[in-house]
Parts: structure tokens; sequence; C-alpha cells
């Protein structure tokens, strides 16, 4: 999974100039969003893998952590899905209920996704347009420690992070966070040295408005529509992420668990008759990334929308 | 000097000298005899000396021979040495070495070769991960020579003609035999190891004196081994080649068993012996192994207050359902554990402890009392965390036991950590209960119970003045028994630690192989000793 | 343009040494080290071990004498696990097979990937876009250590076409499996950016320009429209292309194939310290290298881009 930078450049591009003509992109983008029918469809999937995490919890006959001594010992036999027992998504190896801990596994995702796309964006929009709109020397060293950055081989710091500082959600955010940022901050320099020269900038620097204020009055906001998509299209590289760290067993810990957790496990398990605790986990893991690859798409053909 | 058979079982195998494959009557050799044997890790040295995991271990068995081999059933059985004595004091054994051992270069294996191996496997300049198990030998200024104090050449073992080897030790060591089948003690072809320095491993370069010479070994993938035409004994010899193959996922290397491509796959996933017995019946064994699980104490200042009260150190220990964890999620042949020792070492005999007669609910009951009297309850409960591994199976019974701690209201927090820190908590005394095993180095119950000594690994740092005089009076005792299980049961009157369960080891092994020594708890096999049958 | 190369090569020799410094210390930073084991070691012994292998000098004292052993003779010192091996013998063995199946993984990833997409494109909304389309999308998400024993289960175990794991280089069966594992999803992103581009492409001005002048089909799209649709396939390319030959834990673990992406992981997880620096130099000079290529080649492709 991928996004593609020169799409992002293109849109913010778009941005800028409906900013220099005075129009707002959002009006029209609303229509086209509402009638791409994939990007519809993501959304309805994201709202309801969403209210699944927040309310799944009310439908559990088990909590995600007690043992059902009945099926332990018997997974492949007892532990199938049932309504009967109350094991909706069946049981894992250990007898504990699946779908208590999918709705679960589901709330760490999401929230590692999301959390983690939420400092790139942030991180990589301040940067960026500091670069930009300070410029000269210090935008020239900025821009250089992102060329550095860049070439880090970031997975392999990113076990090394998790091995030297311990199995940590904070640590994973940072790690992932690390990275992410990069792309983000290019693409808002460049734009930000765009607007830097319009006359309504000049004209808030002649009033003596500071540069902290313009930045984030003036230049943030005409990226908002960049930082949205581009934060939509993180959230599944996010989630994907934390599901190899996950596979690697440096992810979250017992009992908590993530769709990656999750995953492994079935995985490890597919030959032995226990197929359920793959399919119902990585069932929720690829639909919630169609969503957010769905949904990000959509946006950014809605805000910049060109022949395709 | 007083003259000693090695053991019973030498005593016959006198009239057959030597312990190699034998069909039985009526079983026809197949034309295959190649071996594909599971490892899980790429193997990390090929060095007798430096090699620390058990992999290593049974690649190093084909191909180095020691003094001693093991038989069928772990009992000790002449391997380059013919016999041994041992003089009345118990310090000295002078072994009289086989005079048609030879090298797989043609060198004949001499008292000398011994010599300069174990002086190589203690000297500083090797620096070996293993150097303490001479030290275990109690062979004399084996310690002193590990920490730089006296030359190696100090080492009480000399040769004192070319086929007679004299091991002095410090102190009587009843297991002293007992070690010499373990790979530090296996000699190193001098010439090579001097010739070829760090190299001498690779393929081409490498020297060996047991059945089978490295053929080649592709890192992380694959070890092959075949006959050694010098081997004194190579015509009894039947398997070759021999396939170590390293799959580094268990599931996958059992789909690969399935798949044909492994004859003999150990360590079956925790919970799919039963299916995979009732699917291959021919082929799924679980055997005891020398090893237990258990959860430590940490009793040292660094532990939590509440764990220094023996009371909810009984309460923890009785909440814990063994039964649960060995038939319902280990189910591969396991035992409830109550006490330390592994129940099928040699000439151990299980204590009486009061809590294995017990049922669950009995158990939980006491152990809610206990910790009520101990202080703790509803309105001022017992938190611990439970530190743990990175390892499917080990995050599942940390699970279960939390969980079981729970129903008699203890909060524990589970602690995942990858191995090495897990080690090095542990050995700082940086936890508060942590999931420790413990596998023994010989047949014999003192591999286990010195680990509680004071002065011995003891991670939780418990200590017991009568528990150290009873082992210290093992050591030169006639009879053992009695003080071992004694040992035990202060032991468990104190309950540093929970036992939870001894091992088994859970296989699958290709219908046609034969000669596995399934009654030797080390789990130490030879090569040499199996063969396969004509379906 | 040169000035360009020579400014990138001189950010690249910092960034290697940073790169090398920061784990470096990272790596020492982590508790235990590569001796520590079950059984706590007799301390004369440890002392024994550490003396061997230089770790009983302080910090700054090894980082010094690691730095010169590799500037100056390309020399990364022997392994701490592995004894009787050297971490230049354990690359030489490990990185041609990573290299292998990566070469092919992005080789058939970028054919198969970019002939898909232009398929797609072309014949935009028939059955041929909507099969790409959709398994394009399946293979982005499904998680390669999904993936990786589904094939051993399928190829090994119920077809027996194809050798569950293991690696050698004489015999191509071995390669199939891990090629498949890691190329899938690369292959289907590279699909799916073709495609989008292409079909932005085929509806520019200059294309219905083309066309309109009654050009071939066949001409317009291998003359005009194939090159600019590949542009950002290209800079795509660059990345993949590194994280590609430098190695997968998952397919190393699954497949053993005895490649560096597990040898890291396990160096780092068993503190071999001189085997993970080693693999992360070699990462980390890759990575500097091909992105400077690529970056070359994207400028010498596009004229719009100015240095």
């Amino acid at each position: 999974m991928v996004i593609e930078q020169d799409k992002m450049r293109s849109l913010a591009d778009t941005m800028a100039q409906a900013e220099v003509k005075g129009r707002s992109p959002w009006a029209d983008a609303r229509k086209r969003f509402v009638r791409n029918k994939a990007a519809m469809a993501g959304l309805v999937i994201l709202v309801l893998v969403t209210l699944f995490a927040a309310f799944g919890d009310y439908a559990a006959a088990w909590s995600n952590e007690e043992l059902d001594y009945n099926v332990m010992g018997q997974v492949r036999e007892l532990g199938a899905p049932s309504i009967a027992t109350g094991h909706y998504f069946g049981t894992d190896d250990l007898g504990r209920d699946l779908y208590a801990r999918t709705v679960q596994g589901t709330r760490i995702s999401l929230m590692v996704g999301i959390v983690g796309a939420a400092i790139a964006v942030i991180v990589g929009t301040l940067y960026g347009a500091t670069a930009g709109y300070v410029g000269g020397r210090t935008d020239q060293i900025m821009m250089r420690l992102v060329d550095i950055l860049m070439s880090i081989p970031y997975m392999f710091v990113l076990i090394l992070l998790l091995v030297v500082f311990g199995r940590s959600i904070g640590m994973l955010f940072l790690g992932i966070g690390l990275i992410s940022w990069l792309d983000m901050s290019r693409i808002v320099r460049g734009q930000t040295l765009t607007l830097k020269n319009r006359e309504f900038i000049e004209a808030a620097q002649a009033t003596g408005v500071s540069s902290w204020r313009i930045i984030m009055r003036h230049i943030v906001p005409n990226l908002l529509g960049v930082v949205a998509v581009y934060a939509t299209l993180l959230v599944p590289l996010m989630i994907l992420t934390e599901s190899f760290i996950s596979f690697l067993g440096l992810g979250v810990q017992e009992p908590l668990t993530s769709w990656g957790a999750l995953i492994s496990e079935g995985a490890a398990t597919m030959n032995y008759g226990t197929l359920w605790q793959l399919a119902f986990p990585l069932f929720f893991f690829c639909i919630t990334l169609f969503g957010f690859f769905f949904v990000g798409d959509g946006l950014r053909d809605a805000l910049d929308p060109k022949d395709r | 000097m007083k003259r000693f058979l090695l053991t019973t079982a030498l005593a016959a195998s006198l009239a057959l000298p030597v312990h190699a494959a034998t069909p039985a009557e009526g079983e026809t050799l197949a034309e295959n005899q190649t071996l594909d044997f599971w490892i899980l890790d790429a193997v990390k040295t090929l060095d007798p000396h430096k090699n620390t995991d058990v992999d290593g271990a049974h690649v190093l068995r084909q191909l180095f021979e020691g003094l001693m081999n093991e038989d069928e059933a772990g009992a000790m059985v002449p391997g380059i040495a013919e016999s041994y004595e041992m003089s009345d004091d118990g310090l000295t054994y002078t072994f009289k070495l086989r005079d048609t051992a030879k090298w797989s270069n043609g060198d004949p294996v001499t008292a000398e070769d011994f010599v300069y191996s174990w002086q190589r496997a203690v000297n500083p300049e090797t620096a070996s991960e293993y150097a303490w198990f001479m030290e275990l030998m109690n062979i004399v200024n084996a310690t002193q020579v590990v920490a730089g104090e006296v030359p190696p050449e100090e080492l009480g073992v000399r040769a004192v003609d070319e086929h007679t080897l004299e091991v002095t030790l410090s102190t009587p060591t009843p297991y002293f035999i007992k070690t010499l089948s373990h790979g530090t003690t296996f000699p190193v072809h001098r010439a090579t190891v001097e010739e070829f320095g760090d190299n001498w491993t690779q393929p081409g370069n490498f020297v060996s004196n047991g059945a089978y010479v490295l053929d080649s070994h592709d890192l992380g993938v694959k070890v092959t081994l075949s006959k050694n035409e010098n081997y004194w004994n190579n015509a009894e010899t039947v398997m070759t080649p021999l396939n170590f193959i390293t799959i580094n996922d268990q599931n996958v290397a059992l789909t690969r068993y399935q798949a044909g491509e492994l004859d003999w796959f150990d360590r079956v996933p925790a919970g799919q012996f039963p299916n995979l017995q009732e699917q291959y019946p021919d082929q799924a064994v679980a055997i005891p192994q020398a090893c237990s699980y258990a959860y430590l104490f940490n009793m040292s200042d660094k532990g939590p207050e509440a764990l220094k009260d023996l009371k909810v150190r009984q309460a923890l220990a009785y909440a814990v359902d063994r039964d649960i964890i060995t038939d319902k999620i280990l189910q591969g042949g396991q035992k409830p554990a109550y006490f330390w020792t592994h129940w099928a070492i040699e000439g151990f005999e299980a204590p009486e402890i009061e809590m294995a007669g017990w049922t669950q609910p009995e158990r939980i009951e006491k152990a809610k009392a206990l910790l009520e009297e101990a202080g703790y309850g509803p309105d001022n409960p017992l938190s611990l965390t439970i530190q743990y591994n990175t390892s499917e199976d080990h995050k599942k019974l940390a699970v279960a036991v939390q969980q079981f701690w729970k129903a008699i209201g203890v909060n524990a927090t589970l602690a995942n950590y990858e191995w090495k820190v897990h080690t090095d908590r542990l050995q700082n005394q940086d936890f508060e209960v942590a999931r420790y095993a413990w596998c023994g180095d010989y047949n014999e119950a003192s591999t286990f119970l010195d680990y509680f000594r004071t002065d011995g690994y003891n991670n939780g740092k418990w200590s017991n003045a009568d528990y150290d005089a009873l082992l210290a009076e093992a050591k030169t005792a006639e009879n053992t028994t009695e003080l071992y299980k004694e040992a035990e049961q202060v032991l468990n009157a104190d309950m540093p630690f929970v036992p939870v369960y001894h091992y088994s080891n859970a296989m699958m092994v290709n219908a046609d192989l034969r000669g596995i020594p399934y009654d030797n708890v080390m789990y130490n096999w030879y090569a040499k000793d199996l063969y396969r049958v004509a379906e | 343009m040169f000035g360009y190369i020579l400014r990138r090569l001189a950010v690249a020799v910092p960034t290697l040494l940073l790169l090398i410094v920061f784990s470096f210390l990272l790596m020492h930073a982590a508790p235990g080290g590569p001796f520590t084991g079950e059984r706590s070691l007799p301390p004369q012994v440890l002392a024994n071990l550490e003396a061997k292998y230089g770790l009983d000098q302080p910090l700054i004292v090894q980082l010094w004498n690691y730095l010169k052993g590799v500037v100056l003779q390309f020399d990364f010192g022997p392994s701490f696990v592995y004894p009787d091996r050297t971490v230049n013998g354990l690359i030489a063995d490990g990185f041609p097979v990573t290299l292998t199946y990566g070469l092919l993984s992005f080789v058939l990833a970028a054919l198969v990937g970019i002939t898909l997409g232009v398929a797609a494109a072309i014949r935009h909304n028939s059955w041929l876009d909507y099969l790409a389309v959709g398994t394009s999308i399946g293979a982005q998400v499904l998680p390669n250590f999904v993936m990786a024993p589904i094939l051993v289960l399928v190829l090994t175990l119920w077809l027996g076409w194809l050798p569950g794991g293991g690696w050698s280089f004489n015999d191509p069966s071995y390669w199939i499996m891990p090629v498949i594992a890691l190329g899938t999803s690369y292959m289907a992103s590279i699909a799916r950016i073709t495609r989008s581009s292409m079909l932005e492409v085929l509806g520019s001005n200059h294309i219905r320009t083309a066309r309109a002048k009654g050009m071939p089909e066949r001409r317009v799209i291998l003359r005009h429209a194939l090159k600019p649709a590949l542009l950002p396939v290209i800079s795509y390319l660059g990345p993949v292309f590194v994280s590609m030959i430098t190695g997968s834990v998952v397919i190393d673990i699954y497949f053993s194939t005895g490649g560096i992406g597990r040898s890291f992981v396990d160096s780092a997880l068993n503190r071999d310290y001189a085997v993970m620096m080693g693999i992360t130099i070699l990462v980390g000079a890759l990575t500097v290298l091909f992105n400077l290529i690529v970056d070359i080649l994207y400028a010498w492709i596009d004229p719009k881009i100015r240095y």
C-alpha cells in the first residue's frame, strides 16, 4: 500500500490556486464525494467498524480475558462460532471469546492508526510550513535533515527502538510517526513557498502579524485538503505497520490485543481446523483498510477533480 | 583400588560391547536411510566447547564422541572409553580409551586429545560460555583456570599413556560419570584447531571423531552429515546422510513434516498433540523430558513485601490449576508439578506433597483463607506483575495463571519481555513473579535441586540453611534418594516458587524410524543407533 | 545536475555516520548483552568473553575501534553469537540469498504490475479492469505473514509441487514461494499506480489530439501515453526496490531462506552487536545509494524537475 506523492502534490497545487482565486474548493467537493460510490461505501464501512469498536462490547456475552473452561482443550470441536455458547466469532486457543477480543483489538488498531497518522500529519505540516516560511539557511538545514531521515531504513530502527525500550504503545506511535511525516513536510514546504509571496501574506506581514500567526492563519488552512487526504491514507499504513510489529511479537501487551496480533495467532493455527481464529480478525482488518483507502482516494479526487 | 563395572547396563553390554543400530528380529532395513531432522534455529557453532544450545548439541553428538555415550534408557555406556576405574576416595578416575578409535582423517584418538580439549574448554582464551560445566564436574583447578589464576595445564586431567586418561576431582562427585556425554567434554582435533583457528569448523577443514563427518553447513538452512568411514564402529552405523533442517516457524515445520519433508519433528505446538495422535496414531509420541516449569517469586530485598509472607506464596501456588494447564492447554503429555525435580529423573522418588492430594476447589478455598489471613481481601486486593518472555506457550500460561489468581482476588498484570530482557531482569531481581524453566544437565536430581541453593542460580534469592545442608550432604552420600526427598519437602514448606508442570517432549516420528531413545529423559540421541525399516 | 549529485553524496556520508552512531548507542543501551543467558555466567567467564570481544572497554573506545575497523579495513568484526563466524562472512552468506529473491520479486512485481495496470487502464471499466482493481486491492491488504503460510499449505502440503522452504542457488523451485510472497503486494501497488496514472494521461489533451489526428491506438499508447504515465511509477519503484533487496523478515522466517532480514531481527534480539551493526550499515548504505540513483534517474527522465 502506498500514497502517491505526485497526486498529493497536484492536490496541494489545486488547493493553493483556490486560495489565490478566493474560491472554496470544499463546496463542490462534497457533491463529488457523495457521487463517488466507492468512497461512500468506504465511508459506510468505516462508520460501521467504528460503531463496532465503540459499542460492540454491549453485545458480548464474555469479557475479552475470561477463559471458557468448557471449551478449553477442545477448541477445534467446541470453540467454533456459535450463538448458543455466546462465542459469536468462536474462541481462541485458550477459550477466550474471539468476539470480545476482536472488538478490543479493533479499538487498539484504530487508535494506533489514527493517532499515528495524526502525529505524522501534525509534525509534517508544522515542520514543512516553518521551513518554507522562514526560508533561507533554516530551510536548507531543515530539509537536509529530512533528506537524512529519508535514507534511514526505518523498519530496522523501529525494531531496534522496540527492542531497546521495550514494547509500549507510546514507542510504537513514536516509531511509526517518526518516518511518516517526512513526505508530508516536503509537500507542505513546497506549497508554503508558493503562497509566501502572494499579496495577502505580504499584506499581513506589513501590518505586523507574527510569523507563527501567519503560518497558522493563512498557510495551514490552505493545506487542509492535503492534510485530510494524507491522514486518511496514512491510517491504513499505520495499521499495516502495527500488524507487522505484532507479528514479530513486539506489539501490545496481553491481555490487550490488536488486529495484527489476532491475525498472526490465527495464521499460526490455520492448519489446525480453527480457521475462524484467522477469518474474523482478517475480515475486519481488510474491510477497514479498504474503507480508509476508498475514502482517502475519493476525498482526493473530489478536491482535485481531473478527467479520470 | 576397587574395580567398578560401569553400570548394570554396561555389565549387560559387555557381551555386546557396543551400542549401535540393532534391527530387531524380522525387520528389514529400508533402502533409504536418510534422516531429516528439524531444528528451529541456525546452528550457532559446531565447536563443541562453544555451543550453548540444544539444536547445536544434537548435531555435535553425531559428529563427536566423548568418553561415554547414553543408551536408549539414558544409562551411561562406553564411548571412546572402554572402561574406567574410580579410586577409593572417589577423587581419581582412570579411563582406558579404545585403541581402535580414530579421527575422521585417520589419526588415532588419544588421551592427549582429551587433555588438550578439556584444557581448551576451560582456557580463558577460548572464552567458552560452558566453561562452568568443567567446574560442575569438580575437576581439580577448573575454577582457578577459568578465572585465569592458574594456567590451563594445571587442570586435573592428564594422559598416563596414549590410551589411558586420568581425571582428578576436588571433591567426590556421584554424578561425575553422567556428565561425560555432554558436548563440553568432547575431544577436538588439536592440529586442525591450531591450523585453522576459528575457521576449523568450516566444512572441508572439519575433523571429528564421532560416527559422522560434516559434509556441508548452509547457515540457517541446513547442516548435512554423512558416515565417518574412520569411526571405530562404522560397520554398524546404518543411517546416512543426516540433514538438520532449519525451519524458523514451528507451525510451518509441522506442515512440512506432514508434507514428508521431515522424518522427525519434536516440540509439537501446545494443544495440537491430541489431534495429531488421532490422525497419525503410528507417528505421534510423547516422552518425558528433564525440564520443569515454574513461576518464581522474587524473595530478595527488591521483591514486593507481600511475597515475603509464606501465606501469600502458598495461596498463589494453590490457586494455579495445573490440571487445566497440562490437560487443556499444553495437552502434550506434560504432568502437573507439585515439586521441582522432574519426576522421571533417575533415582528420584517423588516426595509427599500435601497440596497434590487436594482437589482444586479445596485448594482455592485454602488459598482464599490464607490470603485473608495475610490481610488481603476485596477491600485490599493483592496486586502483582507476572513477567514472561516472548513465546506463544508462555503467553498462554501467563494468561491462564492471571485468571486463576483473579479467582482468588489477586490482580495480576502481565509483562512480556523478549528473552534477553527477561533474563537480565531475572538476574538482577527486577521482577515480582516470573516464568522460569530449568532443564537438567545430567540425569540426577542435584541438577535441579542445586538451582535453589543459596549460591545456586536461584533468581528469586530464596535462602534456607537446612536446604543447603541437605544438598551438601547429598554430594558425598551413598544413598541420596531420601536426602533429595527431604530437600524437596523443605522447598515445598517454604514455597519460594509455584511448580507448574514437568516437561514432556511431544513429537512426530516417521513410522519407519527405529531406535529412538524414548526412555531417555535427557533426550540425548545418537543417529548411529537409529535405522529405518522397509515398509 | 552534477552539483546536485555532489551535494547528495555530501549528505550521504554524515547520514551513514549518524546511523552508525545512533544504532551503536541504541543497541548498547538495550538491557542484557550478547552473553546474557539462561544461566548467568560465572563472573570470570563473562569477563573472559568480554575481554575477548573488547566489550570491557569504555563505550566510546569500542565505537571508535569499530568505526576504525569498518572504515579502514572494511572489517565488521566477529559475530558474538556465532563464535566461528565473522560479520563479513555472515553477510556474504546471507545477502546473496536476499538479493536473489529480492531482485526476482522486484522484476516480477514491476513487469506484471505495470502490464496489468496499463491493460486495466486501456480497457477501462471492462471486466479486466475490475478484476485487476479487485485483486490488486485484495493483495495490498493481505499481510505477507498470512500469505506465506497459505502458500506452504497449498503448494507444499496439498499439491506437493514445491519444497516448503530452504534455499538453493541451483534449484529455482526454492525461489518461487519467497518471490510470490514478497512480490505480490508490491505488484498490486504498482498495478494500481500505473492504472490511475495511465488513465489520467489517456484523458489529457495531447492524447486526445494524437487520437484526433487518426494515429493508431497502439501507437498512441506506446509512443505518447506510456512514458508520462510511468513517471509516478518510477518514483515509487525506487523505495520499493530498496525495501525488497534489503530483506524481509517474514520471508526468511517462513521459508527459512537464510537471508539477512531474519539475521537482523535475530541479532537485535540476541544482542549480537556486530551483526546488527553490519546489517544496519549495509541496508543504510543501500538505501542512501538507491535513493540517490532513483532521484538522478527521475531527473533525467522528467525534464520538468530541476535541482
